[in-house]
């Protein structure tokens, strides 16, 4: 289903999904960020692009498990505390972004559902924005198997059009929330369809960055686990994990106990993320770490993305953002590793 | 309501033998469910123990699945949750969730002889199947243990390997001489090449410290054993037990979840990464 509405009438439409708790591009001490939006006014749709994903919103950086307290001498008291019901729309959801959503439904899927997860993205419109233009020099969806108005992990793909948006409805959630504004979007003219299509064409040549035979590069990693590539790659990494933090698909996280008390022990257990590029990752409590060294780390990021989970989930795990090239503080590019990775021993 | 894994069952500790004393201090655990719900499981599997305030930590099931009023959990003293456990007394209650891994393929293995090899607290996760098939022992043919600890006070189940000697060869060794030691002296992958286990039909089944594995693994395949007769299992740090958190992997293998239980054909084929 495919609607115009004007910019004039975007808070209006907010106002009526006010059942909904509503999360947009925000800005705030010179960073975007999503933020919980009460006055629809509030929302500023011309961003570039958000210092942490959508991801933070369905996959927190902190959430609570469960609660426990020995009340008694014996039996300790478990509360399981799930996510609430609270049905949510995230405005202003970059393309990349969104289908980073989808490769993280495929960890948090399988055999083993994390229902923490699915209570949050089952109740979560994800409302996105096409790139005109990239929002980031970094930008290099169209390497990935993404675009600049990818629809993939959508509920609705709005196009700005200048003085109105072009809104595609993607699913029933979308269809929902776009029927919620009833009256306020008109049909699109066949020159609107024109103009976002225009739109979409002239984003995709805006992308000023690429990996050249991506395909190529999977098959290369299987025969590189032992190779003093990496050492050389690694060497200047300050092993921070930034770029794992700001990755949109990157899921993985620890799980630990917080008390108030001790004895007897009150407190909750609680999930956050954590990081493959900090060392107590995976060290052993006897200390042994099979990944005890930079090299060893940034070897696992790497083929963890464009490896391991082409050969479990047949996706590259990288959504082409651009985030862990701009944030590094030393200038360690994934493009570029992914270059010579490919070129290696050529 | 859908089945939530990360919220462990609770469980009364009914049952502590201390195995072994000082600085490498081991206890074996029985438990049983508070709710009749408790899990089945299978050879080789795992369970996530909690201690409320401390965390979790991974362990291998020790008691055999056809054990059905208890599970065993024999524990080294490492860690900031195996010390609470080690601190925690008959009565008390753990959370335990699972099971999670693979297990040991044991209907392939029928008519098999089973070579169990086991170092320090490396006898706990293959105490399971070795326990089953004892118990089963019609429907395989010879089975033995080779077991070393350092010393002799570091080697557990002291009372239950003297039971099972009457069903099957047991081969004890420890590391350095002791004055009233009569069994073998020196590491377990030499105590193999020593008494020469026979290839023809057989299944090992080995589990220790990773050196003591990379080094019986060399000297069965001195013995004519093949990839596919050699079994172990593997440990890594782990968090979640069902493949998400993305700590245990070795290589795209996550141990929780394809581990820990690996034939050497399948292992050596994955990343020295464990």
């Amino acid at each position: 289903m495919d609607k115009i509405l004007s910019k004039k009438a975007f808070p209006q439409w907010v106002k009526k999904l006010q059942p909904y708790r509503i999360y947009a591009p925000s800005r705030d001490n010179g960073i975007w960020i999503y933020k919980d939006i009460d006055k629809p006014e509030g929302i500023d749709l011309d961003f570039l692009t958000t210092a942490l994903s959508a991801k933070a919103i369905i996959f927190p950086q902190r959430e609570i498990f469960l609660e426990f307290e020995q009340t008694n001498e014996s039996v300790p008291e478990i509360n399981e505390v799930l996510p609430k019901d609270e049905p949510t729309i995230v405005f202003g959801v970059r393309p990349c972004d969104a289908k980073a959503v989808t490769l993280m439904d495929k960890v948090f899927g399988g055999d083993f559902e994390d229902i923490y997860y699915w209570k949050r993205r089952k109740q979560t419109v994800l409302v996105g924005l096409a790139c005109s233009p990239p929002p980031s020099p970094n930008c290099f969806c169209l390497s990935v198997e993404g675009s600049p108005h990818s629809k993939e992990g959508l509920d609705i793909l709005m196009t700005d059009l200048g003085d109105r948006y072009y809104t595609e409805s993607l699913s029933k959630k979308g269809e929902e929330i776009l029927n919620l504004g009833k009256g306020l979007f008109t049909q699109p003219k066949a020159e609107d369809k024109k103009k976002k299509e225009k739109i979409h064409a002239d984003a995709e040549k805006q992308v000023k960055r690429h990996i050249k035979d991506l395909k190529k590069i999977p098959p290369k990693l299987q025969g590189m686990w032992d190779s003093p590539f990496w050492d050389d790659e690694a060497m200047s990494c300050l092993r921070c994990g930034i770029c794992t933090y700001m990755c949109p698909t990157c899921h993985c996280f620890d799980i630990n106990d917080e008390i108030y008390a001790s004895s007897p022990p009150k407190g909750k257990r609680i999930r956050t993320w954590d990081t493959c590029q900090f060392p107590d990752f995976t060290m052993h409590s006897s200390g042994h770490n099979p990944r005890p060294d930079k090299a060893s780390r940034l070897r696992q990021r790497i083929m963890h993305k464009f490896q391991y989970f082409v050969e479990n989930y047949k996706n590259y795990q990288c959504t082409g953002c651009g985030r862990c090239i701009s944030k590094c503080p030393v200038g360690i590019d994934i493009i570029e590793v992914l270059d010579k990775v490919r070129d290696y021993g050529a | 309501m859908e089945h939530n894994t990360y919220i462990p069952k609770l469980a009364k500790i009914i049952h502590i033998k201390e195995e072994v004393s000082g600085a490498r201090p081991v206890k074996t655990f029985h438990t049983q469910f508070l709710q009749e719900n408790g899990f089945s499981y299978r050879c080789g599997q795992c369970a996530m123990l909690s201690v409320f305030g401390k965390g979790e930590s991974m362990i291998s099931i020790s008691s055999s699945p056809l054990v059905k009023d208890y599970l065993q959990f024999s524990i080294l003293k490492m860690g900031r949750v195996t010390s609470a456990l080690h601190e925690k007394q008959v009565g008390d209650i753990i959370g335990i969730r699972g099971p999670y891994g693979n297990s040991f393929p044991i209907e392939k293995w029928r008519g098999k002889n089973l070579v169990f090899i086991g170092g320090g607290i490396g006898l706990a996760p293959i105490w399971s199947v070795l326990k089953t098939t004892l118990d089963k022992k019609k429907e395989y043919g010879n089975l033995s243990l080779f077991y070393g600890a350092r010393t002799s006070n570091d080697i557990v189940y002291k009372e239950e390997l003297e039971e099972i000697k009457e069903q099957m060869t047991v081969h004890l060794s420890i590391d350095v001489e002791e004055p009233d030691w009569k069994e073998y002296v020196g590491f377990v992958p030499l105590n193999i090449l020593d008494k020469k286990p026979s290839p023809k039909n057989a299944i090992t089944i080995t589990c220790g410290p990773p050196i003591m594995i990379k080094f019986v693994i060399q000297n069965l395949q001195a013995l004519g054993f093949k990839d596919e007769q050699i079994f172990t299992t593997v440990e890594n740090k782990m968090k979640c037990g069902i493949g998400k958190c993305g700590r245990c992997n070795i290589g795209l293998h996550y141990v929780c979840k394809d581990g820990p239980v690996y034939s050497w054909a399948d292992l050596k084929n994955l990343p020295q990464e464990y």
